[in-house]
């Protein structure tokens, strides 16, 4: 019943129109190279704080599940992807756009992404409610440890350098200490200064990693390099119904295994694409076709990679742990629309949990419609000029940080930040880490104070947990997994 | 500067940044609880410096390995790329300077018009074009639809 209210939410004439504007941009913002879904939903971000929270977050989660379908148009038409989960797309998608047959690439990369996504929805309603009711028992100790546990997913997202990953999310937690402490009250590192006072919002913190500092890249483009323009015809979209027939169990066993992968945290997109991918060509029966335009070798990725959109919530609602980069970036949107993620979320926000799991079904319908009704809508895009895009861009993003507060103390945060993360970046230091440690260290460092106050100070009780000596175990064996893959690769 | 110069460089001015906090949390109250505001900073303090070490560490085993470069090291950055870079901060922090007082309307195409210059369009009619209907634009959403006060002109 609660997803019934959940869409009528959402079907809403006064709501709708969001979870379209949502995906439109989504799959727009997704299709440029240069700029990822993460930075979609943050442009979403000074929006949203107009709106009711359902809608809110349905507008995200469409910003989402069109960021990742839309990494899949320039993929194919100009063999660069625009989100790194669809660069095995690249892999089959062009050279079947070579071969003329552009439309077709697309309208299979619209399939598989749609049924992808919409299988790991289901999945998301299944699972979550479930592990929802056993994290209900948490108590600080044991939020703790699953705090400990999401820090170490830093590891895993860390990109080539494990060092350089952790050294960005303790960073992270670093500038979340400074201002107003969660236990006494005592104003941190605020050296006087009243703006320091209050800490560094999250709005200007993500808007100057993700998104200025990436215009800063782009800017380092000018007069070098432009996208490769595209030739192709996009024409005839729809596949055979031989063709659909002949991917339909590519795409089954591609939506779960992108699920399956996106529900752990610290994977991603990118992972799953190329391991769907992999075992496309493995169990394929023409292996050598791969490569060639094979469109089992679109259909797989893609439907993996949309697969982890629904499997990525599911440590996101129910224990506010985020499954890759993108939902940490969305567990920094839950925090200021003003809701905990978590299992309280689904006792205290029902009708937010079931706009959710409506607005995440109705975003792939969305996609479908869209992706055949405007496929030669969607690839004018790619040809809007740099020096047109990302100044307005970066208006954009100013105007948001100031909307916040209306501060322009948070657009100078948001200018300061992008030029940290431009260096972070320049020197392979991975962002994701950052915010990571930005909004999981002050919950364990509030985590940690009750548990130690409850305590009376006792340290063991931090052991004192099953649960959380599980979390610490998993967490010791997350790490010296991400060492171990880290150093195979190196050899 | 090479990645491996960039790495040993980073990780010391890292060491110092932990070093600097870790010394400023000595000016934070006792506990009167049993947890005090300056346990988590000390603690992210001594990690950060201790992942820094080993970063420089790893920097200074990776210089020991590497061939000496032929000339000048690569990865570099472009001089022109630095001012184009330069500037654009400075448009950007005049942008939060003086938006109080120019307001929102009157700052803003001048700081639109000033990036795409940066980003080479050279076209004074795109240029124009562009800086009005986006500042246009933002303006109705942000304060028509959205209702979000922008600054006004505040010089006298």
């Amino acid at each position: 019943m609660a997803i019934m209210e959940g869409f009528l939410h959402v079907l809403h004439p006064m709501h709708f129109p969001f979870l379209l504007l949502g995906v439109v941009l989504g799959i727009t913002v997704g299709a440029l190279p240069g700029l990822t879904a993460s930075v979609g939903i943050i442009l979403l971000l000074p929006f949203v704080f107009n709106l009711d929270v359902g809608t809110a977050m349905v507008m995200l989660c469409g910003a989402f599940c069109g960021g990742i379908y839309g990494g899949s148009i320039s993929a194919i038409l100009i063999a660069t992807p625009g989100t790194p989960s669809s660069a095995a797309t690249v892999l089959d998608g062009y050279p079947l756009a070579q071969k003329g047959e552009a439309g077709k690439a697309i309208g299979v990369a619209t399939i598989a992404s749609t049924i992808g996504g919409i299988l790991s929805t289901f999945c998301l309603m299944f699972f979550a409610p479930k592990l929802a009711g056993i994290a209900l028992q948490f108590g600080p100790v044991e939020y703790f440890g699953l705090t400990v546990f999401g820090l170490t997913i830093i590891a895993s997202v860390a990109g080539k350098s494990l060092t350089k990953g952790l050294i960005a999310g303790i960073l992270g937690m670093l500038i979340a200490t400074v201002g107003i402490d969660p236990v006494e009250g005592y104003a941190r590192y605020s050296f006087g200064i009243p703006n320091l006072m209050g800490g560094f919002s999250l709005l200007p913190v993500l808007i100057g990693v993700f998104a200025i500092s990436q215009i800063f890249l782009q800017l380092e483009e000018v007069g070098k390099k432009e996208f490769k323009k595209f030739n192709q015809k996009v024409g005839k979209v729809l596949p055979s119904l031989k063709e659909i027939k002949n991917i339909f169990p590519i795409i089954i066993s591609s939506s779960f295994l992108g699920t399956f992968i996106g529900i752990i945290p610290g994977t991603g997109g990118t992972i799953a694409s190329f391991l769907a991918y992999n075992e496309a060509k493995r169990w394929s029966k023409n292996p050598d076709s791969f490569g060639k335009g094979n469109i089992k070798g679109i259909a797989a990725p893609e439907a993996a990679n949309n697969g982890t959109t629904g499997g990525a919530m599911v440590p996101l609602l129910t224990l506010g742990i985020p499954g890759d980069v993108v939902t940490a970036v969305m567990l920094g949107c839950f925090m200021l629309v003003g809701l905990k993620p978590g299992p309280l979320l689904f006792k205290e926000h029902p009708e937010v949990v079931a706009a959710i799991f409506a607005g995440l079904l109705l975003a792939n319908v969305l996609i479908l419609l869209l992706g055949f009704v405007s496929v030669k809508v969607f690839p004018k895009v790619l040809m809007v000029p740099s020096a047109l895009l990302f100044p307005v861009i970066f208006a954009l993003c100013f105007l948001g940080s100031f909307s916040l507060n209306n501060s322009t103390y948070d657009m100078f945060i948001a200018l300061v930040f992008g030029i940290i993360g431009y260096i972070m970046s320049k020197n392979g230091y991975p962002a994701a880490p950052l915010v990571i440690g930005v909004i999981l260290g002050p919950i364990a460092e509030d985590a940690l104070a009750r548990a130690l106050i409850i305590s009376h100070g006792d340290w063991s009780t931090l052991v004192g947990s099953p649960i959380a000596v599980f979390f610490y175990v998993i967490s010791a064996i997350s790490v010296m997994y991400s060492l171990k893959r880290k150093l195979t690769h190196k050899e | 500067m090479s990645r491996i110069h960039a790495n040993i460089i980073f990780g010391v001015c890292l060491m110092v940044l932990a070093v600097v906090m870790y010394a400023f949390t000595f000016q934070f109250p006792e506990h009167t609880l049993a947890f005090s505001p300056k346990k988590f900073p000390r603690f992210v303090s001594i990690c950060l410096f201790l992942l820094s070490a080993l970063l420089v560490w790893q920097g200074i085993g990776e210089q020991r390995k590497a061939a000496p470069p032929p000339g000048k090291s690569g990865a570099g950055v472009e001089r022109a790329f630095l001012m184009r870079l330069g500037i654009a901060i400075l448009i950007s922090y005049a942008y939060t300077r003086f938006l109080p007082l120019t307001g929102y309307v009157a700052a803003t195409p001048f700081f639109i018009a000033g990036i795409m210059i940066l980003f080479k369009e050279r076209n004074w009619v795109k240029i124009a074009a562009t800086s009005v209907i986006t500042t246009g634009a933002l303006y109705i959403l942000f304060r028509i639809i959205f209702k979000v006060p922008l600054p006004r002109f505040a010089l006298f």
